[in-house]
């Protein structure tokens, strides 16, 4: 590595110029978090957890914290109920203008988010009286879809086709192929898609921006909400509880899917 | 039984709900939203391009869009290649770090900036103690590129990792074997080949430029607006859903005729190369 | 004269977690002659690789010198040692037509545009391509891809040609064919060439000089047909295909080869100077032009015990009494203690 720094210096010193505009806000942030003054401020004016108890004493945020969990979980299993059927049907079946319809599934990320979010509350929210945790479960599926569809699809791609045709052929019914063959391939595509979906849910804003009701808002809304009204550091501790879950998803992925291969897509 | 079910069957339950909360809900509020018609949309759209405050926050959203692009390029490419080319013990470890942060939502990412750039934040207290005065960064055009560079540069890094990561790293080895510097080996060998990744990655970033609301909100306030942050104010300020779809259709055409160029330059790309 | 690569007491090795690391070259010596064909020989893990790749400028010794026309070149940067490098992998430049590929050292060199262009042209016509000089590499075959790999490092008019396996991702027939140009081209350029390979046959046809490396160090260095009638150590044998090692009684252990071994009635006596043994024939394999028949050597154990011998008639049965005798000429005593 040194070797490299020595050959490479300008890019080298690029790479960590990127590092530190990437993660510097993120560790100032955590500083700010355990200050024992009122306002933002870094270095942090003394220690304390002051925040942490704060943030943890502010309703909304717990409110917040479990619609999103609610939210991610049913739009997660719904993506998968819609994506999966969709991929293997895509990778396995024979799909008249397969393209195009490829195309339909990945045709949200192409929409801007907050675009969609105007949509749905326009249309689904206003105009068909549904409610915001309706209108959320609903938009975050569709923005789920195509993660599902390409995480799971590329997993089956992987896989050779024949595998399916040697059960076959070995006396192994097409319930039975399912079950004993396709699903094991699919399982670890299955397995990443969950994890990438639930987290995207969970951290995404712009969708969720206009689908909020009385009470009903997800979590980065309502951290959203809060840092436009108020300079104090409580959504700083905030940040730090999430950072630290976040650490732990990242070290459970690692045992269970490998972190670069979940996320690095 | 189940042979005679054909698996294109399998999509039908996606395409559905793909239908009825995506494709109709989107298409009616780019054209026909609740307050207006296809008509009042094109009078929105069309004032929205010829209005003297409005021109500017689509010239702002565009400009702040290619500059993020430009930086991420810059910044990403080389922790990219870094990442591709240190030994596996260190790549392992520097593209989680590359990763990581896409963990986080954006507030957590870019509230830290505040802290930063703010009137009382650090790099105004340096620069005062370097008797130089106090600045205010926060709310500028500035603070809404840096806030978005963090944000993007890890799509930039993937991408263009991506691409790196398949090169045969003999390539780079015989150029050098031949007598080019490692520079000239980078410039003529490296690059050129890396150059699929990094137009996917320059696109991945423009779009989510023109798109991403928490950063601009945050870091541009009600000063510097762009396109996603009026029209966030267009639905909960003024209430005016015309306008707010014409800002929308303009958005989306934005992404969608950079999405379209780049996918021709990749063709033009593959065919040359 | 000034070899053209010297390697002075060389060693190579990979830093490891934890401190150990492993050795991939030890205490290597090596002296490459001017328009000689070298050939570093061995098994893979043996560390000709790394050495080709140390010699090339892409690893740095761990300790030792490498000298480029006699002047030390340890810490040179592979670009300013003028060598011609040919990967297993070819490593041509997708994004470049053949031309370019080929004049890629030389505009690296800054020869003037229109020179650059006729030397590559002229490389790419030593290889039998300049029909193709316009397309890209995608366009050709393995064998076509490694001729432009070759022209390529041949037209900088390197002090050395480094090859790295360059034929082994070839089919048999090919790779045969290829030996013959490699040769050729070598020879037309009068260049001096250094070879990695774990293909004996590759080594004993091409070499002037054969360099067999086993676990990082010299097992055995010298011409083809020096080096294969008298193998060094067991482990040199082995490589070359001997696979006869029968313990001698009282001299230790030797090497032949089963073509090389006779068998004669019980009772007749072998010539003077040849070694002869009594023994039972064990098994007999009938394989067309003869047999090859294992015979027990009489009061000996273990393996070593027995020796195989392609005997030229189908008259021999197991449990026949056996004179086996082991020509002088052609048996190879070796050292003994060695453990394999």
């Amino acid at each position: 590595m040194i070797a490299m720094i020595r050959t490479r210096p300008l890019l080298s010193l690029l790479a960590a110029a990127a590092f530190t505009l990437m993660l510097g806000p993120v560790v100032i942030l955590t500083g700010v978090a355990f200050t024992a003054g009122e306002t933002l401020a870094f270095p942090p004016e003394g220690l304390s957890l002051r925040w942490f108890s704060a943030a943890l004493d502010y309703p909304p945020f717990i409110d917040a914290f479990g619609t999103s969990l609610l939210v991610a979980a049913v739009s997660t299993v719904l993506a998968l109920a819609l994506g999966v059927p969709a991929t293997l049907a895509l990778n396995r079946g024979r799909v008249p203008g397969r393209k195009a319809v490829e195309g339909l599934f990945f045709a949200p990320v192409i929409v801007p988010e907050l675009v969609l979010s105007l949509a749905l509350f326009q249309q689904v929210m206003v105009g068909m009286r549904v409610t915001a945790l309706g209108a959320l479960v609903v938009g975050h599926t569709v923005l789920l879809l195509p993660y599902t569809v390409r995480v799971v699809g590329a997993s089956l791609a992987l896989a050779d086709p024949r595998l399916e045709e040697a059960a076959r052929g070995l006396g192994s019914g097409p319930v039975r192929t399912f079950f004993t063959v396709t699903l094991p391939v699919m399982a670890p595509g299955i397995v990443s898609a969950t994890i990438l979906a639930f987290i995207t849910s969970l951290n995404n804003v712009p969708l969720s921006l206009l689908l909020t009701g009385p009470g009903v808002a997800t979590l980065p809304v309502e951290m959203l909400n809060y840092v436009q009204s108020s300079f104090d550091p409580v959504v700083a501790a905030v940040s730090v509880l999430l950072l630290a879950l976040s650490v732990a998803v990242a070290f459970a992925t690692e045992r269970v899917a490998g972190f670069t291969k979940v996320f690095g897509r | 039984m189940l042979r005679r079910v054909p698996m294109a069957a399998l999509l039908i339950p996606g395409l559905a709900v793909l239908l009825f909360a995506f494709g109709y809900p989107v298409a009616a509020t780019l054209a026909w939203p609740p307050d207006g018609d296809p008509a009042t949309v094109a009078r929105e759209t069309g004032s929205l391009l010829t209005d003297p405050y409005l021109l500017p926050v689509i010239a702002r959203t565009v400009r702040v869009s290619v500059l993020t692009t430009a930086i991420c390029l810059l910044l990403g490419f080389p922790v990219a290649y870094l990442i591709s080319r240190a030994p596996a013990r260190w790549s392992g470890r520097l593209l989680v770090l590359a990763i990581f942060p896409l963990l986080l939502n954006t507030v957590v990412r870019t509230y830290g900036w505040i802290v930063v750039l703010g009137g009382n934040g650090l790099i105004s207290e340096v620069s005062e103690a370097l008797g130089l005065g106090r600045v205010q960064l926060l709310y500028t055009e500035t603070a809404i590129v840096l806030g978005l560079v963090q944000l993007f540069l890890p799509l930039m890094i993937l991408s263009c990792y991506s691409s790196l990561s398949q090169q045969d790293r003999r390539l780079e080895e015989a150029a050098r074997g031949l007598g080019s510097s490692p520079g000239r080996a980078f410039r003529t060998v490296v690059l050129p080949l890396a150059t699929p990744g990094a137009l996917v990655g320059c696109t991945l970033v423009f779009a989510g430029a023109v798109t991403a609301f928490t950063t601009p909100q945050l870091l541009g306030g009600t000063r510097e607006r762009l396109l996603s942050t009026l029209l966030y104010s267009r639905v909960n300020v003024s209430l005016d859903w015309p306008s707010a779809s014409a800002i929308a259709l303009v958005m989306t055409a934005l992404v969608l005729a950079v999405s379209a160029l780049s996918g021709r330059l990749g063709k033009i790309g593959s065919t040359s190369s | 004269m000034t070899p053209v690569v010297e390697l002075d007491r060389v060693g190579h090795r990979f830093a490891a977690k934890g401190g150990a690391g492993t050795t991939a070259v030890a205490d290597l010596d090596l002296a490459v002659r001017r328009g000689e064909f070298t050939t570093l020989l061995g098994p893979s893990g043996c560390g000709k690789t790394t050495t080709l790749r140390m010699i090339a400028g892409f690893l740095r010794p761990t300790s030792g010198r490498i000298l480029l026309e006699g002047a030390d070149a340890t810490r040179t940067p592979p670009e300013k040692r003028n060598i011609g490098m040919v990967f297993q992998s070819y490593a041509l430049f997708p994004h470049m037509t053949l031309l370019d590929n080929v004049g890629y050292g030389l505009r690296a060199r800054k020869v003037p545009a229109a020179e650059a262009r006729e030397r590559a042209g002229q490389a790419l016509e030593l290889v039998g391509l300049s029909h193709a000089a316009g397309r890209k590499p995608a366009e050709l075959s393995g064998g076509q891809q490694q001729r432009v790999a070759l022209a390529r490092a041949v037209a900088i008019r390197p002090s050395v040609l480094l090859l790295d396996e360059p034929l082994s991702n070839l089919d048999a027939r090919l790779r045969v064919q290829m030996r013959r140009e490699l040769l050729q081209v070598q020879r037309e350029t009068g260049l001096t060439a250094i070879l990695v390979t774990h293909d004996q046959d590759e080594a004993l046809e091409l070499s002037d000089t054969m360099v067999i490396l086993n676990g990082g160090r010299l097992e055995q260095q010298g011409a083809p047909r020096d080096v294969f009638p008298r193998p060094a150590s067991r482990f040199v044998a082995e490589f070359l295909g001997y696979d006869n090692f029968p313990e001698l009684p009282g001299r230790g252990p030797a090497t032949i080869r089963p073509e090389h071994v006779r068998l004669l009635p019980a009772g007749e006596r072998e010539d003077g100077g040849d070694t002869g043994l009594d023994g039972t024939v064990a098994a007999v394999t009938y394989q067309g032009a003869g047999c090859l028949v294992e015979a027990g050597i009489d009061g000996a154990e273990g393996p070593g015990s027995a020796v195989r011998c392609l005997h030229p008639a189908d008259d021999l049965r197991p449990g026949d009494r056996v004179r086996i005798v082991l020509p002088a000429r052609h048996l190879v005593e070796l050292p003994a203690g060695e453990q394999r």
